[in-house]
């Protein structure tokens, strides 16, 4: 495939709500879908910048999410405040491992994660093409599946918070940090939403085009 | 701006949402599944009788919505303290605590989202019946997809799970009625994501527009004649 058969070459492009492909005005970058009615950009408008601003405000918000504590438990008047992973450590201790684990995966590896991969997404488009393509979309779309779970804890939060509320016997109190993190969770997604996959194979092109010069373009190590 | 979905100087009818290659227009067999041969980005799941069963399903699942979000869901008691939990009790103590906006991520995923996710779903089924409702309905499925991932049911469910199990240490934990209400919500809400595809909703549309244009030209030219 040396020559790019994308949409957006032939001037046309695809609407992200309904999928359908329009042809936009010539020296128009944006349009309205006829269908559905969604603005519709030939690649998503600023997807880099934007997606770099939320990964940063997110790996900032990380800090305050995981050092200030996220929930109080206080049995018989006594409780320490617990962080995110704090509270991790002591469902292990008591030997709930099983759930310890869900709660370490859910909590602490998911952001990290996603954070880690968009990261290598950008820089993937920024620097030069990803090598092999469908290993940068699987990431892309794990990423994309896996972000919603990180609010666990916080469900948690808010279903102890009703659930242990008996004054001086024992309570439950959500705390600062659960804030940045419900934060973090948010400006996760959304960084993901920004982020245009299509990049990533304009990326690829551009390096396949920059060593077209020397050898026959590669036919798409990724092509399945 | 060209309406048409088909861009008739080219032949291509599609591109890929997730790579933007070109493809031809080829929908899903009934019962199948289209992927991109290029990226492997899902393009076109065709359930059978998608719409019908989105009805069902989204009416019903408004239906469970008032005994899931009204019962209590879990009962826990130390000695003779007890107290319950339902679906937004837990929002309104964050409320009040002052965590503000946490109490209204947890409310808007746990509750809004679903909400309208169904009540959406049942409007853009029920709706794209009538040809009035055309513009309405191409809205709603604008705002189903964008509430869509909102709508966080099964991690709600595994939050309760997870809470069941971190208390029981402290006292004696009890699962009532409500719980299995969202359960049975939480099962419907993932159902109609597989049993959901919007391209039906935009054929119909499209069939019954050119029934009408039709009806119209043969209107017009038995006028003429």
């Amino acid at each position: 495939m040396s020559r790019t058969d994308t949409a957006l070459e032939h001037g046309l492009c695809t609407c992200l709500c309904c999928h359908q492909l329009m042809r936009l005005p010539p020296g128009e970058t944006r349009g309205r879908c006829g269908r559905c009615g969604a603005t519709v950009h030939g690649r998503i408008e600023r997807s880099l910048m934007l997606t770099w601003a939320l990964v940063l405000t997110g790996t900032f918000l990380l800090v305050p999410a995981n050092i200030l504590p996220v929930m109080t438990v206080i049995y018989l008047g006594s409780g320490e405040p617990s962080t995110i992973i704090g509270g991790t450590l002591e469902l292990y201790r008591n030997g709930l491992w099983g759930i310890a684990l869900i709660v370490f995966i859910a909590s602490i590896a998911v952001p990290v994660m996603k954070l880690v991969g968009l990261v290598v997404l950008l820089l993937q488009v920024q620097w030069r093409g990803p090598r092999n393509p469908m290993q940068s979309m699987r990431v892309y779309r794990v990423v994309a599946a896996i972000g919603r779970w990180s609010l666990l804890d916080l469900f948690m939060i808010s279903i102890l918070v009703a659930l242990v509320n008996m004054g001086a016997i024992a309570e439950v109190r959500a705390g600062p940090g659960s804030t940045a993190f419900a934060t973090v969770v948010v400006v996760t997604m959304m960084a993901v939403r920004t982020f245009d996959p299509r990049l990533l194979w304009d990326a690829r092109y551009r390096r396949t085009a920059e060593s077209s010069g020397l050898r026959d373009p590669v036919g798409g190590g990724g092509d399945g | 701006m060209e309406q048409g979905a088909n861009d008739s100087a080219t032949g291509w009818q599609q591109a890929c949402h997730e790579c933007d290659l070109l493809l031809g227009n080829s929908s899903a067999p009934p019962g199948g599944k289209l992927v991109c041969p290029r990226c492997a980005a899902l393009i076109h799941r065709n359930p059978a009788r998608s719409i019908h069963y989105t009805a069902a399903l989204s009416i019903s699942g408004l239906l469970l919505f008032i005994p899931a979000a009204t019962l209590p869901m879990l009962n826990f008691s130390i000695i003779a303290f007890g107290s319950e939990n339902t679906l937004l009790n837990g929002v309104f103590s964050l409320f009040g605590a002052g965590y503000i906006w946490l109490a209204s991520l947890v409310l808007f995923c746990s509750v809004i989202a679903p909400f309208f996710r169904f009540l959406l779903l049942a409007f853009i089924s029920l709706g794209c019946l009538w040809g009035a409702l055309d513009r309405p309905v191409a809205r709603a499925v604008r705002w189903y997809q964008h509430i869509k991932e909102w709508a966080m049911l099964d991690v709600y469910m595994l939050g309760v799970l997870v809470a069941l199990i971190k208390m029981q240490s402290l006292g004696r934990m009890v699962v009532e009625s409500g719980l299995y209400c969202f359960v049975g919500l939480m099962v419907l809400s993932n159902l109609t994501l597989l049993s959901f595809d919007q391209q039906s909703v935009w054929r119909r549309m499209a069939r019954r527009r050119a029934a009408t244009q039709a009806a119209g030209n043969g209107e017009s030219s038995g006028a003429a004649s």
